[in-house]
């Protein structure tokens, strides 16, 4: 039960700078993702705070406590690596009994440790084996055990499941979070795989570029993206350049609506903030929150537009419609029975209705 | 939230202090464990060979009384010892010709149709354990009652005609050496895929069009890094010459040098033709480092 | 009838290929043997001539000689051997951990001055040092002048294996360590240490293969109290000519030479000696 926080910490290698001024406040006991593509930054913060890679700049504190100075063996973290990392001349027993060993805790205590260690992850009858007569993913459970033997504040792991195949990850991926559940333990998690870090997470921090783009819970990212970047890394996503045109008066509380202009159409969305009228922005709207309605069912309500189907895929679970909306190519996902009343409609006319539209300012114009 | 935060605060500050001194610099502690290596170096490797250049400088043993400084060894050597400079390069390019024509067909064998690779290795050693006891086994050999006379009697070869000649130590000097060939052109035959072989073949290529447009080529670096260390080592020779050899191939540097300072306390001859050897050595030494690219480049 | 015509030279020319491949396969092996007989053949004819006597009798007795009048020979070997690959070991782990592990300035410079003696001919290095030791360093024909020879001649061989060994070491195991609590000590004993045993015992065999062996730098600055088995070897072959004796001596040498390779590779195998002298 720790509460970790990081005040504007960076760190350069020679004239790239990796993490750039990332500010982050991580409570007692609660799960958070480190999520982006590779080279984000994300494993440098993690590796800071693990206090094997020293900051350039900033603070790194545990409840309160700067620790930028106290070596990695003294921090009492446990981190889980993205290959097992277990010791290959030491037995399952010694690899778990490592941590307790060099701490100098006594024999009988390291033993019902270990062995409470072997019984949780239901490894028990493998004690006297070695890494490498174990599988994938027994190994990884035995780094797991390796990790909290010793009690950690902190728990932080560095893609742990990604050299794994996909059924194994999908299980262990509740077992961490089962075990952090359990533990109540602090966790940082680092990750490039959306739908681990959606599963798993209180709260997913992304970065991009050495820097915290969006910090929020799984329905804050993917509902309601701050930035081009977060908007276009989480799942799928349509980007329609539009500009401004109004503010629709809302009660105080309430999520700021913009009308904007985009192409043809007029569309209504909502704003992270601080956007003018004026502004070149960019509409965003996931496949799934599409609707196809009939070209008859015309009304004039926002975010209901004309449209024509270029373009049919069945996927067998969900059908791809690509559609045609004043220029602007829209993709749609459709599922549900519904989905098979649009087979055979290629080339007609029809309406879409947006839901959950976000409106982000649009970088690349600002720059032009 | 169960630790108090006062008390966590003072582990870690005596932590901190405590890391701080103790590995103040990395780079300081690198020195540290760098340090008794270079120490070494130094005394034993650096001085003397330093201390052996400025003996080299003047004449006999009078560096030891009274030195004076003078460049007549150096003109020595190059007059009076020019036919032991190219005895001793001409028996390190032969030996290393024969080491490569031998060698190469051997290292492409071991590199793609031998599975017992292992046991071969093992049998490599055996030169590698001294041309002392190669050059003394081949004299029995070549003993006119050897253990292998009747053979040759059998086969009409009088093999004691070989004893004391040119062959004897050119054989002896090329199979001390010739693991060193193999390795080298192994390493760099291991790296060629054998499907660009195929792939030649297909395209046509006869086997020897083959070898000279695609093996031989991706081999190169191989070839010229065994060559040069083969010859780099038969630069030094000592024992075959000494055990195996006539007068002529007895007058190779290293033989010559011994005689000079430890027989005749010519120790400024004697250091004049080792600095001339060493030289040559890092010549070689210099240029396969070049080509090999630094295998170990730090 | 065309379609048989055309068939059976297709068989026979497969067979005949194939005839053609066994036999360029059987020449490959057989040339590959060759050179495996010259390597041991002067191995076997030293071990021939120990074990006969100038009448052609068949006995052992030369190898009397080899436990006594060489004893003291033998056990100086041993004794300079041993002691060498210690110093080895405590002068090599260090430096190659500092150059693989730390961020020094100039690494490459140090580690060519590092390995200067290697690429020193071994006649070269003998008399500079008869000359260092007897004017400079005041150790001539002493025990503590051959060791200080045999190491800086051999502690780059050790330096070496363990600089690749240390190089193909995942940087994980240390983190995992030092996250685990361990110190840096901690860290080296425990999990470096152990992972580096392969790249380790390749040093300390190459350097035992070569210092065992070793008679040219010895001969050079060796005196009579300090003559080793080699150099024994090679004075006698030098005195008193060819006797069953010596072949003796210099069979029990490559005998047990090619034992320890032996037992390295059935443990180790052959990997952790490429780049080296050794294959």
């Amino acid at each position: 039960m720790t509460r970790v926080q990081l005040v504007e910490i960076s760190k350069q290698y020679g004239s790239t700078l990796a993490v750039d001024g990332v500010n982050a406040d991580i409570a007692e006991g609660e799960f958070v993702t480190l999520l982006g593509p590779s080279g984000c930054g994300k494993t440098t913060t993690l590796r800071m705070v693990a206090g094997l890679v020293e900051p350039t700049a900033g603070q790194i504190r545990f409840d309160g406590q700067v620790v930028n100075n106290v070596p990695p063996h003294k921090r009492n973290i446990g981190l889980a690596f993205q290959s097992h990392a277990l010791f290959p001349h030491l037995s399952v027993y010694r690899n778990i009994a490592f941590g307790l060993e060099v701490k100098g805790s006594p024999k009988a205590d390291i033993q019902n440790r270990v062995r409470e260690m072997l019984e949780m992850i239901e490894l028990t009858h493998h004690a006297d084996r070695m890494p490498s007569q174990l599988s994938g993913g027994q190994q990884q459970r035995v780094a797991l055990a390796r990790m909290l033997a010793t009690d950690p504040r902190v728990l932080l792991f560095d893609e742990p499941l990604s050299a794994l195949d996909r059924n194994l990850r999908d299980t262990l991926k509740y077992s961490i979070l089962d075990l952090q559940r359990r533990t109540k333990k602090t966790a940082i998690y680092v990750t490039h795989d959306q739908s681990e870090a959606f599963a798993i997470s209180d709260r997913i921090f992304v970065m991009n570029e050495g820097r915290i783009e969006q910090a929020g819970t799984q329905l804050d990212i993917y509902l309601r993206p701050h930035t081009e970047f977060v908007a276009g890394f989480v799942g799928d996503n349509n980007a329609i350049p539009a500009e401004v045109e109004g503010v629709v008066p809302s009660l105080p509380g309430e999520p700021r609506l913009l009308d904007v202009r985009a192409a043809g159409m007029r569309l209504r969305g909502s704003d992270p903030g601080n956007i003018r009228v004026g502004d070149r922005v960019l509409v965003f709207v996931r496949p799934e929150n599409i609707d196809v309605l009939d070209a008859a069912s015309a009304v004039d309500e926002p975010n209901v537009v004309h449209g024509r189907i270029e373009q049919i895929v069945f996927e067998g679970p969900t059908v791809r419609v690509l559609v045609d909306a004043s220029g602007v190519l829209i993709k749609v996902t459709s599922s549900g029975l519904g989905r098979l009343t649009l087979l055979d409609k290629e080339r007609r006319d029809v309406m879409l209705r947006l839901q959950d539209v976000t409106v982000v300012r649009d970088d690349a114009a600002v720059a032009a | 939230m169960t630790h108090a935060p006062a008390e966590v605060a003072i582990e870690y500050e005596i932590a901190d202090a405590q890391e701080r001194k103790r590995f103040a610099s990395p780079k300081l502690r690198g020195f540290m464990l760098l340090a008794p290596a270079v120490v070494v170096a130094i005394l034993f490797s650096i001085i003397p060979l330093a201390y052996l250049f400025q003996v080299s400088l003047t004449q006999d043993s009078s560096f030891f009384f009274t030195a004076e400084y003078t460049a007549d060894n150096y003109r020595e050597v190059f007059t009076r010892y020019r036919s032991a400079i190219v005895e001793t390069v001409y028996l390190a390019s032969v030996s290393s010709v024969l080491d490569l024509v031998f060698g190469y067909p051997f290292a492409y064998i071991l590199i793609r149709k031998i599975r017992y690779r292992e046991f071969v290795r093992t049998m490599m050693t055996f030169p590698l354990f001294g041309p002392l006891y190669l050059a003394f086994g081949l004299f029995y050999i070549l003993l006119p009652n050897g253990p292998l006379g009747p053979l040759f009697e059998m086969l009409g070869i009088n093999i004691a005609r070989y004893l004391f000649s040119t062959g004897a130590v050119l054989f002896s000097m090329a199979v001390f050496t010739f693991p060193f060939m193999v390795m080298n052109i192994g390493a760099a035959l291991s790296n060629v895929d054998p499907m660009l072989e195929e792939a030649a073949r297909t395209l046509g290529a006869k086997p020897w069009q083959t070898f000279t447009r695609v093996l031989f080529p991706l081999s190169w670096s191989g070839i010229v890094a065994g060559f040069l260390m083969c010859f780099g080592w038969n630069l030094g020779v000592f024992a075959q010459p000494q055990l195996l050899g006539s007068p002529k191939e007895q007058a190779v540097l290293s033989i010559q040098m011994f005689t000079k300072g430890l027989v005749q306390f010519n120790y400024g001859l004697a250091a004049a033709l080792g600095i001339l050897l060493m030289a040559m050595a890092f010549a070689v030494t210099w240029a396969s480092l070049r080509f090999s690219r630094g295998a170990l480049g730090a | 009838m065309a379609v048989a015509a055309a068939s059976a030279p297709r068989i026979e020319n497969r067979s005949g290929g194939f005839s053609l491949r066994w036999l360029g396969n059987a020449l490959a092996h057989g040339y590959v043997w060759a050179w495996l007989a010259i390597f041991a053949l002067p191995f076997m004819a030293t071990l021939a001539y120990s074990l006969r006597t100038p009448d052609g009798i068949w006995t052992l007795s030369a190898y009397q000689y080899v436990f006594g009048s060489f004893k003291e020979n033998l056990l100086l070997s041993v004794q300079t051997t041993v002691i060498t690959i210690v110093i080895n070991l405590l002068i090599s782990v260090p430096a190659a951990y500092a150059i693989v592990r730390y961020p020094l300035p100039g690494k490459s410079f140090i580690l060519s001055a590092l390995n200067l003696s290697l690429y020193t001919p071994a006649a070269v290095m003998g008399v500079s040092l008869v000359i260092a030791y007897a004017f400079l360093f005041r150790i001539p024909q002493t025990m503590t002048g051959l060791i200080a020879a045999y190491v800086v001649g051999t502690f780059p061989l050790m330096l070496v294996p363990v600089i690749v060994a240390l190089r193909d070491l995942p940087m994980v195991f240390e983190e995992a360590a030092r996250t685990l609590g361990a110190t840096r000590m901690q860290t080296f004993w425990r999990v470096e240490l152990p992972l580096l045993g392969p790249g380790i015992s390749a040093g300390i065999l190459l350097t035992f293969v070569i210092i065992f062996n070793e008679f040219l730098v010895t001969l050079f600055i060796a005196g009579p109290s300090t003559t080793t088995a080699a150099l024994r070897v090679y004075n006698l072959t030098r005195t008193a000519g060819f006797q069953p004796s010596t072949a003796a001596l210099a069979t029990t040498m490559q005998l047990v030479s090619f034992v320890v390779v032996l037992l390295f590779f059935r443990f180790f195998g052959s990997r952790y000696l490429k780049g080296t002298y050794l294959i």
